[in-house]
C-alpha cells in the first residue's frame, strides 16, 4: 500500500543527508542544475507576489494616506483591529463566515470524492468521459451566470420552481429574500459549479493505483464495494488529507463574488461575510487601513488553522503538507 | 481557476497594491524628472508666438466605461487633431470603477485626468481633496473663456470647503419619472396617473385586467429593482412629499427617513407588493432583470432613473411586442395634491486633477486648455455625437443619431459620458427626438425642475458622513426593504433609525446642522 500513496519524487535519492565536504554538495547541486533553474520562476513569483506585498500589512497599524505613503502616514497602533472587534456586527459576520465555511467542509468537501469514486466505477470509456465532462462544465461559468440562472429559476415572478410548487398546490417560497434559504442556495450553487471540477485530482490519483491490487482482491472474492473501501479509498487518502489541509487554509475565503451576488437587504443578517464586509466598508469607502487590518486578521486565522490541522494529521500518522 | 484567482486577487488586492504603492511612487518620481522639462519647455514656447506648430500635449485620462468594449480610436484621433493633444484613455468598466479608483488612488497611480464615477464617489474623495491631493482649479477658470461658462450654481455644488477642484459633467436636474405602456392604459381606459392613488390604480389594473389581452393573468403593474435611489423608491417618495435626503424639521436639519412621508412611501410599496401589483422579488432584482421584465412585455410601469431611457426600452420592447406603445409621465401629485420632484445637484460626475500626476501649474494649465477646447461646439459635438455623417446628421439645428445604435454604442458612447458641461454651456447640438414619448420626456424634464426639491446638504460637509455614511446608510436601506416586506413594523423601523444614530448618524446630523447654520 505504501508505494501507492507515496508521491513521485523528483530527486531519486532518498532523504538528503549531511554532506561531508562542501565539494560533494557542489557536485550534487551541479548535477541537478536544471532542476534549480526551473525553480527560479517559482521562487521569484513567491517573492514578488507573496512575500514583498506583506510589507503592505504595515498600513493596518497606520492611518494610511496614499499621498503620504507608508513612510509618512501616522501610526495608530491597534486602532483598526480594535475597531473591528468592537464593531457591533463583527461577531455576526464572523459567525456567518464560519458557518458557510463549515458547510463547505462538511457538505461540499466529500462530494467530489464520492463523485470520483462513482465515475471510476463507470465502465466504458465513452460514458466515463461523457459524464466527467458533463459534471465539470459548470466550473467554466462565472458566478454571475450561475447566480442569474438560479435567479430565473427560483424567482417568485414566474420562476419555474415556484410555478411547479404552485401547480402542485404548495405555496410559493421566497428563495431569494428569505434568510433561511440563503445558506442552502449558497451550498447548492457551490456544489453544482465546483463538484465536478473537484473530481479531477481524485480521478487522477485513482488512475495511478496498481490494477494488480484489484485483481488480487477479486481473486480473494472482494466485491465492488469492498474494493472501493479497502483499495481505492486508502490509496487516495493522502490526496484527500492534503486537499483538506489546503482547504482549511482558506478558511475565511469563501468566494467574495458569489456571496456578494446573493446578498441583499433581506438576507444580510446571514449573508454578510468578512469578504463582503471588506468590500463595502473598506474598498468602496476607501478605508484602506481598516480593510487591510481585516484581511490581516483573516490570514492569521487561516495560518493558525493550517498549522493546527497539519500537526494533527502528522500526529495520526499521515503525511501533512509540509 | 480564473474565478479562484479572482477571489484571491480581491482579497489580497490591498496588500498587493501597497507593494505597488512603493514601486509606483518611485516610477512616478522617475517619470516626473523627465516630464517637467518637456512640459515647461513647451509651455514657454506656447506663451511666445511660436513659429513652428506647438508640440501636442500628452494627457492620460481615466474614466468609467458604460459599455462592454473599449471604443476604437475613431473619435479619439479626431479629438487629438482638433485639440493638438496626444490622448491616452484608460477605460475601466463602470461596475467595478470604485475599486479601480480606490486602488489606483492608494497606489498613487492616478493619471493626470481622473473622472470619478458619480456623486457618491465624489463625496468619498472629499477627505482626500481637503488633504490637498488634487489641484484647486477655481482661481484659474477665468483664464479659460469656455470653462468660464460653466454654471456657477452647479460649480457651487461641487465645491469642497468653498474651493473648486473639479469640472463637472452636466445632467438635467430632474429627469426621473414614469415610463409606461400607453397601449395598455388606452385599452383599459386609463389616463396617465395624476396622483399617487391613480398610480396605484394603474398598477393594479395592469395586473388584474389582462392588458395584453391573452386571456391569462400573466402581467404585473410595476417592475422595480434593488436600488432605493435610482429605482422607483426615491422618485415616488418625492411625489409623496418626502424631502430630498434632508430637510428642516423643528428648526433642525433631519434625514428624510424621519419624516412621515417616508413611511407613506414605504406603505405604498408594501401595498403594491402585498397585492401582487409589482415584482415580488424586487429587493433582489438587478437592473438588467428589471429591464428584461419590462421589455419582454410582462410589466407595464417602469419608474425611476431617467425618462430618457425610453429610447432604449422602446427599441428592445418592440422587438418582443411589435405593437407596444410607450409614453412618459412625471407629474404625480401627492396625497395633499402638491407636486414635487427630487433633484440632483446638476452633475452626474466630476473630473479631478491629482497632484501626484500633474506636476506643476503649467502642466495643469495645459490640461485645462484641452478641457477648454472640449467645451467648444466643435469638440463637444464630436465627443458627444460622433462624426457628422457617420454617427449623426443635423436636422433643424439638432443632432439626429444614426439608426445604427450598435455603432454609436461601440464608437461614441465611451466618449459621450466624458463631455464637460451641458449643451447650454458647451454649445453642442441638442438631440432631435422622433419617439413621441421621448419628446414628451424632454418637456417633462423642464417641468420637473419647476417643482424641484433640492438637497440642502449638497454643498455641506460632514466628516462622519464622508467616512462612514455609505456604511451607515446600509442600515436604513435594509430597514426600508424589511418594512416594505412586512418584516419590520413602524416601531421596528424607528429602532433601526436609533441604531443608525448611535453608530454615527447623530454625529452626521450634528455636523450637517453646524455647517448649515454657517
Amino acid at each position: 500500500m505504501q508505494e501507492v500513496t507515496a508521491q513521485p519524487r523528483v530527486v531519486p535519492e532518498p532523504k538528503p543527508k549531511s554532506y561531508k565536504s562542501s565539494s560533494e554538495l557542489k557536485k550534487r547541486l551541479w548535477r541537478n542544475k536544471l532542476l534549480y533553474v526551473m525553480l527560479i520562476p517559482g521562487v521569484l513569483y513567491f517573492i514578488v507576489f507573496k512575500y514583498l506585498p506583506m510589507y503592505g500589512l504595515i498600513i493596518s497599524f497606520q492611518d494610511y494616506k496614499p499621498y503620504q505613503g507608508i513612510t509618512g502616514s501616522e501610526w495608530v497602533g491597534m486602532k483598526h483591529f480594535s475597531r473591528l472587534f468592537t464593531e457591533p456586527d463583527f461577531l455576526n459576520i464572523l459567525g456567518n463566515t464560519l458557518i458557510l465555511f463549515g458547510m463547505n467542509i462538511l457538505i461540499y468537501f466529500p462530494i467530489p470524492i464520492i463523485l470520483a469514486l462513482m465515475l471510476n466505477e463507470l465502465r466504458g470509456t465513452f460514458f466515463k468521459r461523457f459524464f466527467q465532462t458533463l459534471v465539470y462544465l459548470p466550473h467554466f461559468m462565472s458566478w454571475v451566470i450561475v447566480v442569474s440562472i438560479s435567479f430565473v429559476m427560483v424567482t417568485m415572478d414566474g420562476g419555474i420552481i415556484n410555478e411547479l410548487l404552485a401547480y402542485f398546490g404548495f405555496s410559493k417560497i421566497n428563495f431569494l429574500l428569505s434568510p433561511g434559504w440563503f445558506r442552502p442556495m449558497y451550498i447548492i450553487q457551490v456544489i453544482w459549479r465546483e463538484a465536478g471540477w473537484g473530481t479531477i485530482i481524485y480521478l487522477a490519483s485513482i488512475a495511478a493505483i496498481d490494477p494488480g491490487l484489484y485483481e488480487a482482491s477479486r481473486m480473494d472474492g472482494a466485491g465492488r464495494l469492498r474494493q472501493v473501501w479497502h483499495i481505492t479509498l486508502p490509496a487516495i487518502r493522502g490526496v484527500i488529507i492534503t486537499l483538506f489541509i489546503l482547504k482549511i487554509g482558506s478558511v475565511l475565503d469563501l468566494g467574495f463574488e458569489h456571496v456578494y451576488l446573493l446578498l441583499n437587504s433581506m438576507n444580510r443578517e446571514v449573508a454578510e461575510i468578512i469578504d463582503t464586509y471588506v468590500y463595502t466598508a473598506g474598498l468602496r469607502q476607501g478605508q484602506f487601513s481598516y480593510s487591510t487590518a481585516i484581511g490581516f486578521f483573516k490570514s492569521i486565522v487561516g495560518l493558525i488553522m493550517v498549522v493546527t490541522v497539519n500537526k494533527v494529521s502528522k500526529k495520526i500518522g499521515e503525511e501533512g503538507v509540509y | 481557476m480564473t474565478k479562484k484567482s479572482f477571489t484571491l486577487l480581491l482579497s489580497s488586492l490591498l496588500t498587493l497594491s501597497m507593494l505597488s504603492a512603493c514601486g509606483g511612487n518611485n516610477n512616478n518620481e522617475a517619470a516626473a524628472t523627465k516630464d517637467p522639462g518637456t512640459s515647461t519647455g513647451t509651455n514657454t514656447a506656447a506663451t511666445e508666438p511660436a513659429a513652428e506648430p506647438e508640440k501636442p500635449t500628452e494627457i492620460k485620462i481615466m474614466l468609467p466605461l458604460n459599455t462592454t468594449d473599449t471604443p476604437p480610436d475613431t473619435i479619439k484621433t479626431e479629438v487629438e487633431k482638433l485639440t493638438n493633444t496626444k490622448l491616452t484613455y484608460q477605460f475601466f468598466p463602470a461596475d467595478t470603477y470604485e475599486e479601480k479608483l480606490n486602488s489606483s488612488f492608494a497606489t498613487g497611480s492616478l493619471p493626470q485626468v481622473t473622472y470619478l464615477k458619480n456623486q457618491t464617489t465624489f463625496l468619498q474623495m472629499k477627505e482626500a481633496i481637503k488633504d490637498g491631493q488634487f489641484w484647486e482649479i477655481g482661481p484659474l477658470l477665468s483664464e479659460f473663456p469656455n470653462l468660464n461658462k460653466l454654471k456657477p450654481e452647479i460649480l457651487g455644488n461641487t465645491k469642497v470647503d468653498g474651493k473648486l477642484y473639479t469640472l463637472y459633467i452636466g445632467r438635467p436636474l430632474a429627469r426621473q419619472g414614469i415610463i409606461y405602456r400607453k397601449d395598455w392604459a388606452d385599452k383599459l381606459g386609463l389616463a396617465a396617473p395624476a396622483n399617487t392613488e391613480e398610480l396605484f390604480t394603474m398598477a393594479k389594473a395592469f395586473t388584474e385586467q389582462d392588458p395584453d389581452g391573452n386571456g391569462k393573468k400573466d402581467t404585473i403593474g410595476l417592475v422595480d429593482r434593488n436600488e432605493l435611489v435610482y429605482g422607483a423608491f426615491k422618485t415616488v417618495s418625492s411625489w409623496f412629499g418626502t424631502p430630498n435626503n434632508w430637510a428642516e424639521k423643528d428648526g433642525q436639519l433631519a434625514p428624510e427617513f424621519t419624516f412621515p412621508q417616508y413611511f407613506d412611501t414605504m406603505d405604498f410599496f408594501k401595498n403594491l407588493r402585498d397585492g401582487g401589483y409589482m415584482n415580488q422579488d424586487f429587493a433582489a432584482t438587478s437592473k438588467t432583470d428589471a429591464v428584461n421584465m419590462f421589455t419582454s412585455g410582462k410589466a407595464g410601469l417602469y419608474i425611476g432613473g431617467s425618462m430618457q431611457d425610453i429610447d432604449s426600452l422602446n427599441k428592445d420592447l418592440i422587438k418582443n411586442v411589435p405593437d407596444a406603445v410607450l409614453d412618459t409621465h412625471s407629474m404625480v401629485a401627492g396625497p395633499d395634491g402638491k407636486f414635487a420632484q427630487w433633484m440632483i445637484p446638476g452633475y452626474n460626475n466630476v473630473v479631478l486633477f491629482p497632484k501626484s500626476a500633474v506636476k506643476d501649474e503649467a502642466e495643469l494649465k495645459k490640461i485645462l486648455a484641452f478641457f477648454d477646447k472640449m467645451m467648444t461646439p466643435e469638440v463637444a459635438n464630436l465627443m458627444y455625437w460622433g462624426i457628422e455623417g457617420t454617427h449623426y446628421t443635423v436636422e433643424d439645428g439638432k443632432a439626429k443619431a444614426t439608426d445604427n445604435k450598435e455603432l454609436i454604442e461601440r464608437e461614441v458612447k465611451g466618449f459621450k459620458d466624458s463631455v464637460i458641461g451641458e449643451y447650454e454651456t458647451n454649445g453642442m447640438y441638442q438631440s432631435l427626438n422622433v419617439l413621441p414619448g421621448r419628446i414628451h420626456a424632454e418637456e417633462l424634464v423642464l417641468e420637473n425642475v419647476k417643482v424641484g426639491v433640492a438637497d440642502p446638504t449638497a454643498a455641506l460637509d460632514s466628516a462622519t458622513y464622508t467616512s462612514k455614511g455609505v456604511e451607515l446608510q446600509q442600515i436604513i436601506t435594509d430597514a426600508t426593504y424589511k418594512y416594505m416586506y412586512g418584516q419590520l413594523d413602524k416601531a421596528g423601523f424607528e429602532k433601526e433609525v436609533e441604531n443608525w444614530k448611535s453608530r454615527g448618524g447623530a454625529q452626521i446630523i450634528e455636523e450637517y446642522n453646524a455647517a448649515y447654520k454657517k
